[in-house]
């Protein structure tokens, strides 16, 4: 692609989630919505075969649908309050369906089905700008209409979520499906506790994105989107397996990494609001997850993965310059300590 | 008659909405858009909006209608599907239009309609209006206001029609 064009339309990715983070009018924050998606469909066609335009299209399909939910909430909103800021959304019908538009756009169950067909059909730099930027600006939406959203389908949606993500990955090897359901299993974690207390939402959101980039940065680098192409990386370079195995048990939640921060946060603000069994139903789900991060543990760093003779030597291209890499994978596995930091997120 | 006028505008507005979603090939498609735009402009013009209604017409139907009849007279297959020739078709064109006669029904029948919320008359939909600008008209004060006071949300529109343009481009350009 031309890199002026290119370059139009990244930053035009940008602009239009600014505009829907910085937005006072439900009509500016629709438009701005709008703008994310227009200019994010040739991102996610950067080569032309078949399989990234089916992507696209579906993408485009699940997020239209999505922005016409929205603009009939946004509607019913205004009949009922007469006014256009956002704030709390004053009817319960316009609640639900803003809701269900902003479930559509992040991936919450169920309408999470097009999150691995369109991960999968694209390549991985699009995989990343759509797993990490794109799930901003639903979700600065959520945390501002967060005190009027029904609870009772948020939790629905979240556990659902958590369940599908860590089920519905169990029985893939392409990476980038994977990825795609370890968003939708993160995104129910952020919406579960969005009700009790948003900031761990904000917190989730932040270390989430720091893994993803992380984990998506290190499959760009050995250039695999398969298990069998990333056990080979010991081959390569023998420090990403390290990193990846690291990066996958924080991904996974496990102490003393920085992935547990959010889960640790998040049980025990839903146990203070007296909830026993929801927290513990998804600490057990999120035990799916952590099987599969395991099994791709297994195969790369910790045993030497059995494959053809010939596929044991890897052709040494000249090495990808990655960007940030060594301080996103030390701020996603080292950050547990920085925890009472979370206070900044208010 | 003419106390029903929007009334009745609407209902074919809706129906003829009905005729393109239930997705015959674009050119029919295309045909009942033309429709539905000289409705919608009868309908604003009811409420006072000449201009608006006028800017319907001559851009929306005459300028980017236009252009999408012509691409799609130039993409069209041989034997494009209308409302009859596909049962599909035709069965989701007769349910929306069920739909609406079961809706129009329940209007003229009782004063409020409580579907999804309460709407009791063309009153719930009046302009939002201040009040204390009896000489002038309210839709051109409306034009005036987005040059002046929604100088933002210009810019951010004629970007991204711009961005669309590219984007189209983009798309469509191949390898």
């Amino acid at each position: 692609m031309n890199p002026l064009i290119f370059t139009t339309i990244l930053m035009t990715v940008l602009l239009g989630t600014m505009i829907v983070m910085m937005s006072s009018h439900w009509l500016m924050i629709w438009i701005g919505f709008e703008m994310n998606l227009l200019a994010i469909i040739p991102i996610l066609m950067k080569k032309y075969n078949p399989r990234t335009m089916e992507a696209s299209t579906k993408y485009f399909l699940t997020q239209a649908t999505a922005s016409m939910l929205l603009m009939m909430a946004i509607i019913i909103n205004l009949m009922h309050s007469g006014q256009w800021t956002i704030m709390k959304v004053f009817n319960p019908t316009a609640s639900i369906i803003m809701t269900s538009a902003l479930a559509m756009k992040l991936g919450l169950t169920p309408f999470h089905f097009w999150v691995p067909e369109v991960t999968q059909g694209i390549s991985l730099t699009s995989g990343l700008i759509l797993l990490t930027w794109q799930k901003l600006a639903p979700m600065s939406i959520l945390y501002q209409i967060s005190p009027s959203i029904n609870l009772n389908i948020l939790l629905t949606m979240a556990v659902l979520s958590i369940l599908v993500g860590g089920w519905g990955g169990l029985n893939q090897t392409q990476l980038r499906k994977i990825m795609a359901y370890s968003s939708i299993a993160h995104m129910g974690w952020m919406t579960a506790v969005l009700a009790y207390n948003p900031t761990l939402t904000m917190l989730n959101m932040l270390i989430y994105i720091m893994m993803t980039l992380t984990m998506f940065m290190l499959f760009i680098h050995s250039s695999s989107t398969t298990t069998l192409s990333l056990s080979h990386t010991w081959n390569k370079t023998p420090l990403t397996t390290t990193l990846i195995l690291i990066t996958l048990l924080s991904m996974g939640g496990l102490p003393p990494l920085s992935g547990f921060m959010p889960k640790w946060m998040i049980i025990q603000e839903l146990t203070k609001n007296s909830s026993i069994i929801l927290p513990t139903l998804m600490a057990i789900m999120a035990l799916l997850n952590l099987y599969f991060y395991m099994r791709l543990t297994y195969s790369t760093s910790l045993t030497m993965f059995p494959s053809t003779n010939n596929m044991k030597m890897k052709w040494q291209f000249e090495t990808k310059r990655i960007t940030l890499l060594p301080p996103l994978i030390v701020m996603s596995s080292l950050l547990l300590p920085l925890t009472p930091m979370l206070s900044i997120l208010d | 008659m003419m106390t029903y006028i929007v009334f009745i505008l609407s209902v074919i507005f809706v129906v003829s909405f009905v005729g393109f979603s239930s997705k015959p090939s674009p050119i029919y498609g295309g045909l009942v858009l033309i429709v539905s735009g000289g409705v919608g402009c009868g309908i604003i013009m009811n409420f006072g909006g000449s201009f608006l209604g006028l800017m319907v017409f001559l851009i929306y139907l005459g300028g980017m209608l236009v252009v999408f009849g012509y691409t799609t007279a130039m993409a069209t297959e041989q034997y494009p599907e209308v409302w009859v020739s596909n049962t599909t078709v035709m069965g989701v064109f007769l349910l929306g239009l069920l739909m609406e006669v079961m809706l129009v029904l329940y209007v003229l029948k009782s004063e409020e309609v409580g579907v999804v919320f309460k709407f009791s008359g063309v009153g719930d939909w009046a302009i939002y209006d201040i009040g204390d600008s009896g000489v002038f008209s309210e839709e051109i004060m409306g034009v005036a206001a987005l040059y002046s006071y929604g100088a933002w949300v210009v810019i951010v529109t004629g970007w991204s029609l711009f961005v669309g343009v590219l984007v189209i481009l983009e798309v469509t350009r191949g390898d």
